[in-house]
């Protein structure tokens, strides 16, 4: 009697999907909606799978991702150790520094688009610099607010069983702070790949931005729509990744992680095992690798079609040697 | 507590005298970044002339508009799918967080074939953003309304109405001014994005002109400006939560609520 519920419920989940994928077919049919500007759906996939079959949207989408998980990366890296020193053992350093970080997280990340082009000119530095400001903030203020708020009775505890200051940290600190960490990193990388797109429409060569741009410029209507419908389904299997992750890191954490809001009326019966959290990283790792040699081979192109603007040329090759030393 | 106040607002100052003497003595390029000084007798130069006062004020109505639309349909939007029919709440929330993932900024390619690039298309564009968090907030807030408070009140014979007014609002009340709250940062944020895509007034336009003509002054007067606008914008919706929402601001609730509602 299960199954019947359960597939139930999955047709009423997914009616309202249903509903508007089948206007978005039938409208244009019926000259409801003029379909010079908004073409059936039909055509909108068929132009995705002309695209994916030249190859053209997995370029531009590598070197989207490896601008996006290039930056991620670094505000990691900048952020979590801020975080945790400024949330467990500097924590009046943190309390006098809060106002002045959040008026820094303040700053209009598009505001800061025009400034970084400035200095960085419109190679990979500036497109990756303005990703880490974004993500920069959700993670340090979620990572200070997650390790200040650990249990007091789990550090006691620990304390009294005499563990040092690294294992405290690795065992007990970490574990607990891990979720709530997580959400900053999930915010970021939504507001990532938020940012990422516009900054490719306002200087870039290459990246999904630039794809849908380009189409809109050139008043290809099909591939706007293209672009735009897999960047929305990206987006929405990035979520869902990001959440997957999430709950495969908080298994321990039992019921408390099984956050009332995210997964509302979601199925909270698949909890995936720490494997499943290595594999999500692992893309994540090959995405960085693959995209840094995409990125590298596109600008040298760009280079090697553009050669007598020498001074671009000290933009572009540069992110791409630091990250891959392989090549 | 005033101690704290003091030491608080001492860290403001010292990043201000940083920002002042770090391009006076040469530790960063005066070119790339300028004084601070400099920055503050820019913004009174510009808003003497009186151009800049009517950009500020264009870009505030379209922020404050594109809101305004996104509160007057997310909110009882979410009210009612959230007090009323779950059933079709369910069917719709997979749309609507498909909706909420759909990069404003890659839709404003295709909402300009149907508005056109003017104050429609831009007050369409933030409102778009900005009405997904409120609707997300809305319902959590609707349902996470204490069940044994309901019963309570149903027992004590309160009609729907009431029951809605008195026990169901104010506990929806924090979560849905977080979803504001959340919503009003990302106004201003898709605010400059949309006047730096296709516009000719308002700070975003100032703000990318400045930059194509390398007036790097102008530009962080820009920046300055808008940051001080958003920031005013957050403190104002704080204590309007404070005034009206006071009760249970309990901080973890808000953090879910945020990584829903930003999808």
């Amino acid at each position: 009697m299960r199954l019947p519920a359960a597939v139930n419920s999955l047709l009423l989940r997914s009616s309202g999907v249903l509903i508007f994928l089948i206007l978005w077919e039938t409208a244009p049919r019926l000259a409801w909606v003029d379909p010079y500007f908004v073409p059936p759906l039909s055509i909108v996939v068929r132009e995705i799978w002309l695209l994916l079959e030249t190859g053209d949207l997995s370029r531009h989408l590598l070197v989207s991702s490896w601008r996006a998980v290039t930056g991620l990366s670094l505000a990691l890296v900048v952020a979590l150790p801020l975080g945790i020193i400024l949330g467990r053992w500097l924590t009046g350093l943190a309390s006098a520094l809060e106002p002045l970080l959040r008026l820094l997280s303040q700053i209009n990340p598009f505001a800061m688009l025009p400034l970084f082009l400035l200095f960085f000119g419109i190679g990979e530095t500036a497109k990756v610099a303005v990703v880490t400001w974004v993500t920069l903030w959700p993670i340090l203020f979620y990572t200070i607010i997650a390790t200040r708020t650990v249990d007091p009775l789990q550090i006691k505890s620990a304390a009294a069983l005499g563990v040092s200051r690294s294992e405290m940290l690795c065992k007990v600190i970490l574990p607990a702070a891990v979720p709530t960490i997580f959400i900053g990193i999930r915010i970021g990388a939504s507001l990532t790949f938020f940012i990422l797109i516009a900054a490719e429409m306002l200087g870039a060569g290459s990246g999904l931005g630039w794809l849908v741009h380009n189409s809109a410029m050139n008043y290809l209507i099909p591939r706007i729509y293209a672009g735009a419908t897999f960047i929305v389904l990206l987006g929405f299997l990035l979520n869902r990744l990001l959440l997957y992750i999430e709950a495969s890191l908080s298994i321990w954490q039992g019921s408390q992680s099984g956050s009332p809001v995210a997964g509302q009326s979601r199925a909270s019966s698949w909890r995936p095992d720490r494997g499943s959290a290595v594999a999500g990283t692992a893309i994540l790792v090959l995405v960085l690798i693959l995209g840094a040699l995409e990125v590298r081979r596109l600008n040298q192109e760009a280079l090697a079609g553009a050669s007598s603007s020498s001074s671009h040329a000290k933009h572009f090759g540069t992110p791409a040697d630091s990250s891959d030393g392989g090549l | 507590m005033e101690n704290g106040a003091l030491r608080k607002a001492g860290v403001i100052l010292l990043f201000l005298a940083l920002w002042e003497l770090a391009p006076l003595t040469g530790l960063v390029d005066p070119l790339f970044i300028p004084r601070f000084s400099g920055v503050l007798i820019t913004i009174r130069d510009l808003y003497q002339t009186g151009e800049f006062l009517q950009h500020t004020r264009i870009s505030l109505l379209r922020a404050f508009s594109g809101l305004a639309v996104a509160v007057v349909i997310g909110l009882p939007l979410g009210l009612i799918l959230g007090g009323w029919f779950p059933r079709i709440q369910q069917a719709t929330e997979p749309l609507m967080e498909l909706c909420a993932v759909a990069n404003p900024v890659i839709l404003a390619h295709i909402i300009i074939f149907f508005l056109g690039i003017g104050e429609t298309a831009k007050t369409f564009i933030i409102a778009w953003l900005c009405v997904w968090p409120i609707t997300f907030s809305t319902i959590t807030g609707i349902r996470s309304a204490d069940d044994s408070l309901l019963k309570a009140a149903r027992s004590l014979g309160l009609g729907r109405w009431q029951l809605f007014r008195l026990v169901v609002l104010p506990s929806a009340a924090p979560s849905i001014f977080t979803g504001l709250r959340l919503s009003a940062g990302y106004a201003f944020i898709m605010l400059i994005a949309a006047e730096m895509m296709g516009a000719g007034s308002g700070l975003g336009w100032f703000i990318v002109q400045s930059q194509e003509s390398y007036h790097v002054l102008r530009l962080f007067a820009g920046a300055t400006v808008i940051t001080f606008l958003g920031l005013l914008t957050d403190v104002s919706i704080r204590l309007l939560q404070n005034r009206f929402a006071f009760w249970n601001s309990e901080p973890g609730e808000s953090f879910h609520l945020q990584g829903r509602g930003i999808v």
